[in-house]
């Protein structure tokens, strides 16, 4: 699938700018001086001493938004895919055990939320619940689990085929026993690799759902959002465009290159 | 006759699968809190002007009753009427159907091409050094949400150089090709992502098809280079290819909302987003009814022109 191993360079610069983003957008909150929603100047006032980064479209110093704009982002994506590693890995286990009638029934299921776009269920969802955070955890949650349950049913059933799980089933083991001490160990590099990947895919979704208004609405601070409100005074001040949307470029693409970079270790292993 | 009898199961599996989503649509969308008379009351309203309203809006119904009501009504072309500025949204969806779509083509016919080029011109050199290139430049290119892409290329050709507009309006009644300059950037904003994960996916069915016996055969024949490419590996991956098209429009849909959001391009996604923040119940339940129908024609097509392309699945049934 993947072109070969990337260089450790690659892999160190990707490791700390992750790291960097991470650490400004969970402790950016503590870090920042002003307020992330009183007016402090003109709307779009170019950077000064006092605004390091100038002002947005209704006057608030963009440093203290940026700072307080990450950290709803990364939680969002990070608790949306430990939810959907840890249901996905309960219902592919299940799904890979149990027999081959009940293994399509789960998998039909997870086809038919498979088939819609992703945003239309945040979409949808957001509609549900207008201006909440957990309508957003949920869609996220929602659109990544097909994924964890298909990838974890297939590791599933190719162990519980091999002469390992055989033997302990004949020697009179449980279900959970078998579980616990046959499958989990075998498929764990399987749920890691996957939790890779849809960790970044979760962060392009969160990052998008805020861009798009969903989730808990102004005039809380969002990297995603501040994009959407800024983009007209793009020509007059464009930091509070640019950071946040650098930060999230350059956290997106570093959290993709881990990832590849652990499916490929883990993933054909 | 096998064969009709697959494509009807096909169909069949499609139209059930919208039957559930559009069952969710509405679940999603009334019963969980977001309560549509509280909001067209307006904050101040008193608890008997609510209850009136429900009324008027039939809201008061069973839930059942109201899903099979809409459903039915829906089947026959009526999505009802949006709560804001009380317009048909049928006549909504019809109007800007024509605009995303012209969109979402503009996208393929830029990104198709170039994601056949890119993976064919990986695949073939796997592990290589173009390989590596194309796969990482083609990774970073995917991982970058759209809205991003779409507000870099703002940045740069619209404010930065002007060459473009920094907005797609149209006015009202007009159409966005009679102003062709509105469609460069969301074309290519949206373009950009679906080349590079289309390439990604091109690039994965040529690795698996030049390593196959036949393709090996031909290469100790001295066939190489463009001969090997088009006349071994190509026609061969025409089944992977029409899946990776199917893909590259669905992710378009989504994309679509995104960048019409952004673009404040008048198209279906823009309409959707515009319902979702003004809590514009009836049109967000039709609009996303609309999404899901068109989704799962074009996955039923792609799957349709698979079965139909491949011998394999031909002769099984």
């Amino acid at each position: 699938m993947t072109a070969g191993r990337r260089s450790p360079a690659t892999l160190v610069v990707a490791g700390f700018a992750a790291t960097a983003v991470a650490v400004v957008a969970l402790t950016g909150p503590e870090l920042a001086t002003g307020s992330p929603t009183a007016p402090v100047g003109l709307p779009f006032d170019v950077p000064s001493a006092a605004h390091p980064l100038g002002t947005d479209a209704i006057g608030r110093d963009v440093l203290s938004r940026v700072l307080h704009g990450g950290r709803t982002v990364l939680l969002l994506s990070a608790g949306a895919t430990l939810s959907a590693g840890l249901l996905g890995a309960a219902l592919g286990i299940l799904a890979g055990l149990a027999g081959t009638r009940a293994g399509e029934i789960v998998v039909r299921v997870v086809d038919v939320v498979a088939v819609v776009p992703a945003l239309l269920v945040l979409l949808v969802l957001a509609a549900g619940l207008p201006g909440s955070d957990l309508a957003v955890l949920a869609g996220v949650t929602l659109v990544s689990l097909p994924f964890s349950v298909r990838v974890v049913r297939a590791a599933t059933r190719s162990v519980a085929v091999s002469g390992f799980v055989e033997v302990a089933r004949a020697r009179g083991d449980s279900r959970w026993q078998v579980v616990r001490h046959d499958i989990l160990p075998n498929v764990a590099g399987t749920v890691l690799a996957e939790t890779g990947v849809r960790f970044s895919a979760a962060v392009h979704l969160c990052a998008t759902a805020g861009f798009l208004g969903l989730g808990r609405g102004a005039p809380a601070a969002n990297w995603g959002r501040m994009v959407s409100e800024n983009a007209a005074g793009l020509s007059l001040n464009m930091w509070p465009v640019l950071v946040p949307a650098l930060l999230l470029v350059v956290f997106t693409v570093a959290v993709n290159l881990l990832a590849d970079d652990l499916a490929v270790r883990w993933g054909e292993a | 006759m096998s064969l009709v009898l697959l494509i009807a199961r096909r169909v069949a599996g499609a139209v059930s699968i919208l039957v559930v989503l559009s069952a969710l649509i509405f679940a999603a969308t009334e019963v969980l809190p977001g309560d549509a008379a509280g909001v067209l009351a307006g904050g101040e309203s008193s608890q008997a002007d609510r209850d009136r309203l429900r009324q008027d809006l039939g809201l008061d119904a069973g839930l059942a009753h109201r899903y099979l009501t809409w459903a039915t009504a829906a089947a026959h072309g009526d999505l009802g009427t949006g709560y804001v500025g009380h317009r048909d949204v049928a006549a909504v969806l019809a109007d800007r159907l024509p605009n995303s779509l012209l969109l979402a083509v503009l996208a393929m016919a830029v990104a198709v091409p170039a994601a056949v080029a890119a993976g064919l011109a990986a695949g073939l050199r796997g592990g290589r050094r173009t390989d590596r290139m194309i796969s990482t430049a083609t990774l970073m290119a995917a991982a970058v949400p759209e809205f991003l892409v779409a507000a870099v290329l703002v940045a740069v050709f619209a404010t930065g150089l002007g060459l473009v507009p920094e907005v797609s309006l149209v006015p009202l009644g007009s159409r966005p090709w009679r102003a062709p300059a509105v469609l460069v950037l969301p074309a290519a904003a949206l373009a950009v992502t679906a080349l590079a994960v289309a390439a990604r996916l091109v690039r994965a069915s040529v690795v698996d098809i030049a390593s196959a016996p036949y393709v090996e055969a031909a290469r100790l024949r001295g066939v190489t280079g463009t001969r090997l490419a088009l006349r071994h590996v190509l026609p061969n991956a025409v089944g992977p290819a029409v899946q990776v098209v199917t893909v590259m429009f669905a992710g378009l849909i989504g994309g679509a909302v995104v960048v019409e959001t952004l673009f404040n391009y008048p198209g279906v996604g823009y309409e959707l987003q515009q319902a979702v923040a003004n809590r514009d119940v009836p049109m967000v339940q039709g609009l996303a009814l609309a999404m899901c129908t068109t989704t799962l024609v074009v996955l039923l097509l792609g799957d349709i022109v698979h079965v139909l392309l491949s011998p394999v699945l031909r002769g099984r049934s």
